[in-house]
């Protein structure tokens, strides 16, 4: 066990190694530069003043030892600085990482929530009027973009109620009834897509399952229908969901752009696409990585999950 | 008041020489309160944080305005800015002298920065000096947008800590309007310039609080505010939100007190104002103008015909109608009244091309073109490039169809917002579709930035020697009455020589809670930020 976490790590350090390559590359290609972003700000652009603000950001030196320099600055733990606000990167990023981190958690909280039971009753109660009855909820949800729920919830409660969630962060310690009203709307939007997915992933693995011989065995060992589903069936029909769980959750991290944007919440995502824009690249650099180092830790997650609930599943070296 | 005899007023006032300044002061007819903390929007985070002098974007200047103060600014209570709505600022009276070679500023005593240090001349002499970059200048700005600003003062003296004289070398009665604008603050000298990139020293009404990236800009009152009495505000807020439908539902719910200036169109405004009756709607000019910058420094572009045709071709008033709901207005390179002051009137402007008939227009547009050999058989084909935000893009939709119409089959190409002005200094495109702000309502501002011969924002590369003359010669003219006749002349010779063909001015529906006192929406979204007349009564 012990051997297989260590090479998953090895191989996620290197796909890291690989991911910040393709991040640097990227980011280069893509036309224009900060500079010229202050300029359009300005509505002009001078050569000479360009050339002295690529000097003093640091940008005029080969590629190589901005990567290098990058790669030294991770490893140090000291992200450089933000071409944009002239401050620590580490000091911009660290209190977007608590919001994005709390909305992802509770999205998928709200997601498996809705999703593992309803996916559940479906199978259970296939082909009957609720059956067709949440599967067309399910297929509303995965037709609904997040945010386009998102603005509906909005408008809904301006319209009836005048009233919107806050427009900027509240903390916990703060005002708790009001942060959890702040999250919980946006995590509904949110979630409500994703456990469309869910349902209908939990749906047809439990119907898998179902047709399986041991469960036939537990009905005429004359089990009752809760042990049966909710002990023997789903925690085997589990694998696939807690793979669409996983991948849902690291999806989040980095996709909750517009959700985070319509509800004004100052997190990873909506930041992200602010400094992509103004090519802050020490910004957008960290925050992916981030992104990535998230993805890597939730599949590796998985992987260790599927162990817990299936015995047969072996880590071999 | 005819426009002449506003002339006439403003002659008056020069030629006495010396304008006493007021205090900025509001015209409500309540009883002022005392209190309360103003929740305002901001459409996006500060770009470059209060740095005035190193943008050209309200998203700046908005924020900003509370915290700094000028050496003279728009009264606050005027809507349309002019000469003669200038009133002092730091500046508590200031003088024409030498027949308006040396413009004495007299300052006010007393005013001390937010970190206790005294504002003296030196200020205004540091400032002045490093937007110019005179050679002596102790500091340099990063980028330095407005540098042509004042490109006439030869130098700036300070005889003593409470006087500062700006000597020109030619007379300019325009430099104060420039000086009032919200984009010429006075920086503290003892604080590098950079410094306003991540925070503010300012001697304004309101000193910051907290800057949270991205999120919101925080100010308190300035207990030590020169002007005793002011603000009546506590503190203003500043909260970031990007999202349009956002900032609507924001506004709706009560959540913010102000729009953000220039960002609510005709069709907004009229939904809020049905869904919430009591919201203070003003429909005000923004200062900026859509424009067809066409390269004539390139075929066929250079042809002065084909040009013309653009010109004639484009429908102004059915572009008003389709494309901002009505919510725009008709004039050509300066702002037309009554939302400006040096504009054309209707009558002059009817007879400039493209503001006749629509089907004569086209008409003579088809006739331009046919000299130059381009029929519907064998159309001009071209590549019409704009700025990948939907404000340009939809302009350059409509003009796309115009074109069409006469024959010449224009390719839409959208540019990056990061390569849009590098593209057009290098002037790398044949025809766009542009828009154009301008900081103040000013002849000099506007000309000398967009069409004067070498100028990095005449993205059309148009120079012409007689009208570098007639700049010239409006800019140091004293009469106000010559001045407005020589600025009427200008603007027929730029259409006439389809320079860049003005086709709007848009118009901003200003929205605010009813609230809120004491603010009054100018005819220009860069200069009247400064909220220490603003108070609430919620």
């Amino acid at each position: 066990m012990k051997t297989y976490i260590a090479q998953r790590l090895g191989v996620g350090i290197l796909t890291l190694l690989g991911m910040s390559l393709v991040i640097f590359a990227l980011l280069r290609l893509a036309p224009g530069d900060i500079v010229d972003i202050l300029f359009s700000t300005a509505g002009y652009v001078s050569p000479s003043e360009k050339e002295a603000i690529m000097k003093e950001l640091g940008m005029d030196r080969p590629y190589w030892v901005q990567y290098a320099d990058w790669l030294r600055q991770i490893v140090t733990f000291d992200l450089g600085k933000s071409y944009r606000y002239d401050l620590p990167a580490w000091q911009i990023i660290r209190p977007l990482l608590p919001v994005t981190i709390e909305l992802a958690v509770l999205s998928i909280l709200v997601a498996v929530l809705l999703g593992v039971p309803t996916g559940v009753i479906s199978a259970i109660r296939q082909d009957t009027a609720l059956d067709y009855a949440l599967r067309v909820v399910s297929l509303g949800g995965l037709s609904m973009p997040a945010f386009w729920l998102g603005m509906v919830i909005i408008l809904a409660l301006v319209s009836w109620l005048r009233w919107i969630p806050p427009l900027t962060y509240v903390s916990p310690m703060e005002d708790l009834k009001l942060h959890a009203v702040q999250f919980l709307l946006p995590a509904l939007a949110v979630g409500y897509r994703s456990s469309a997915l869910i349902m209908r992933i939990t749906r047809s693995a439990l119907l898998e399952v179902l047709r399986e011989d041991y469960i036939r065995t537990a009905w005429a060992k004359g089990q009752t229908g809760r042990v049966v589903i909710w002990r023997h069936a789903l925690k085997n029909a589990m694998l696939p969901v807690i793979t669409v769980i996983g991948i849902e959750f690291a999806f989040l991290i980095g996709g909750l752009v517009v959700t985070e944007r319509v509800f004004n919440l100052p997190g990873v995502a909506r930041f992200l696409v602010d400094a992509i824009l103004w090519r802050d690249y020490p910004i957008v650099q960290n925050l992916v990585m981030f992104i990535a180092i998230v993805v890597i830790l939730a599949n590796l997650a998985v992987d260790m999950l599927y162990g817990v609930l299936d015995p047969r599943v072996r880590y071999g070296g | 008041m005819t426009h002449h005899r506003v002339v006439a007023v403003l002659a008056a006032l020069l030629l006495v020489a010396v304008a006493f300044a007021t205090p900025a002061t509001s015209q409500a007819p309540q009883t002022p309160k005392s209190g309360g903390v103003l929740n305002l929007t901001q459409r996006e985070d500060l770009p470059q944080g209060f740095a005035i002098h190193e943008t050209q974007t309200s998203s700046t200047v908005w924020p900003s305005m509370p915290c700094l103060n000028n050496l003279v600014v728009y009264d606050p209570a005027k809507k349309t800015e002019s000469l003669d709505t200038i009133i002092g600022d730091l500046a508590e009276k200031w003088s024409w002298q030498d027949n308006y070679r040396n413009l004495v500023f007299f300052l006010r005593k007393g005013v001390k920065w937010h970190d206790g240090q005294p504002f003296t001349s030196k200020d205004v002499k540091f400032t002045f000096d490093m937007v110019r970059e005179a050679p002596d200048a102790p500091a340099k700005l990063r980028i330095n947008p407005r540098k042509d600003w004042y490109a006439n003062v030869e130098a700036i003296e300070t005889p003593d800590p409470s006087t500062a004289v700006f000597r020109l070398k030619k007379p300019q009665p325009s430099i104060l309007m420039m000086l009032a604008s919200g984009y010429s603050p006075v920086y503290a000298a003892h604080v590098p310039p950079a410094s306003y990139r991540t925070g503010c020293v300012g001697t304004g009404p309101f000193k910051l609080k907290e800057w949270r990236k991205g999120e919101f800009v925080e100010y308190v009152k300035n207990p030590d505010y020169w002007y005793k009495g002011r603000p009546y505000l506590d503190g203003l807020r500043y909260i970031v939100i990007a999202e349009r439908g956002t900032r609507t539902a924001a506004l709706q719910a009560g959540k913010v007190d102000l729009a953000f200036p220039g960002e609510t169109s005709k069709t907004t405004a009229e939904e809020l104002k049905r869904a919430v009756p009591q919201l203070v709607v003003t429909p005000v000019s923004e200062n900026v103008n859509n424009n067809i910058i066409m390269n004539i420094q390139k075929p066929p572009f250079d042809n002065l015909k084909v040009r013309l045709a653009v010109s004639h071709a484009i429908d102004r008033r059915a572009l008003v109608q389709a494309v901002y709901q009505g919510g725009g207005i008709i004039g050509v390179s300066m702002a037309p009244r009554p939302v400006g002051f040096w504009g054309l009137g209707e009558k002059e402007i009817a007879a400039l091309p493209g503001y006749g008939k629509p089907a004569d227009e086209k008409a003579k547009a088809k006739a331009l073109l046919a000299e130059v050999g381009v029929s519907p058989e064998k159309p001009l084909k071209v590549e019409m490039v704009t700025r990948a935000i939907a404000i340009y893009v939809d302009m350059a939709s409509f003009v796309i169809n115009e074109l069409k119409q006469i024959g010449i089959e224009a390719t839409l190409k959208q540019i990056e917002t990061a390569q849009w002005h590098a593209m057009a200094v290098r002037g790398e495109y044949q025809i766009g579709a542009n828009l154009t702000g301008l900081g103040a309502d000013d002849p000099d501002g506007n000309f000398y930035e967009n069409y004067a011969c070498g100028s990095p924002r005449n993205y059309t590369h148009y120079c012409s020697e007689p009208v570098m003359k007639m700049i010239d010669a409006q800019s140091q003219e004293i009469d106000p009455k010559k001045r407005v006749a020589m600025v009427a002349a200008i603007q027929k010779k730029l259409e006439e020589d389809a320079a860049r063909p003005i086709l709007s001015w848009r118009l901003d529906y200003f929205t605010y809670s009813p609230h809120v006192h004491g603010f009054v929406p100018h005819n220009n979204v860069y200069n009247n930020g400064r909220m220490q007349d603003v108070w609430i009564d919620r």
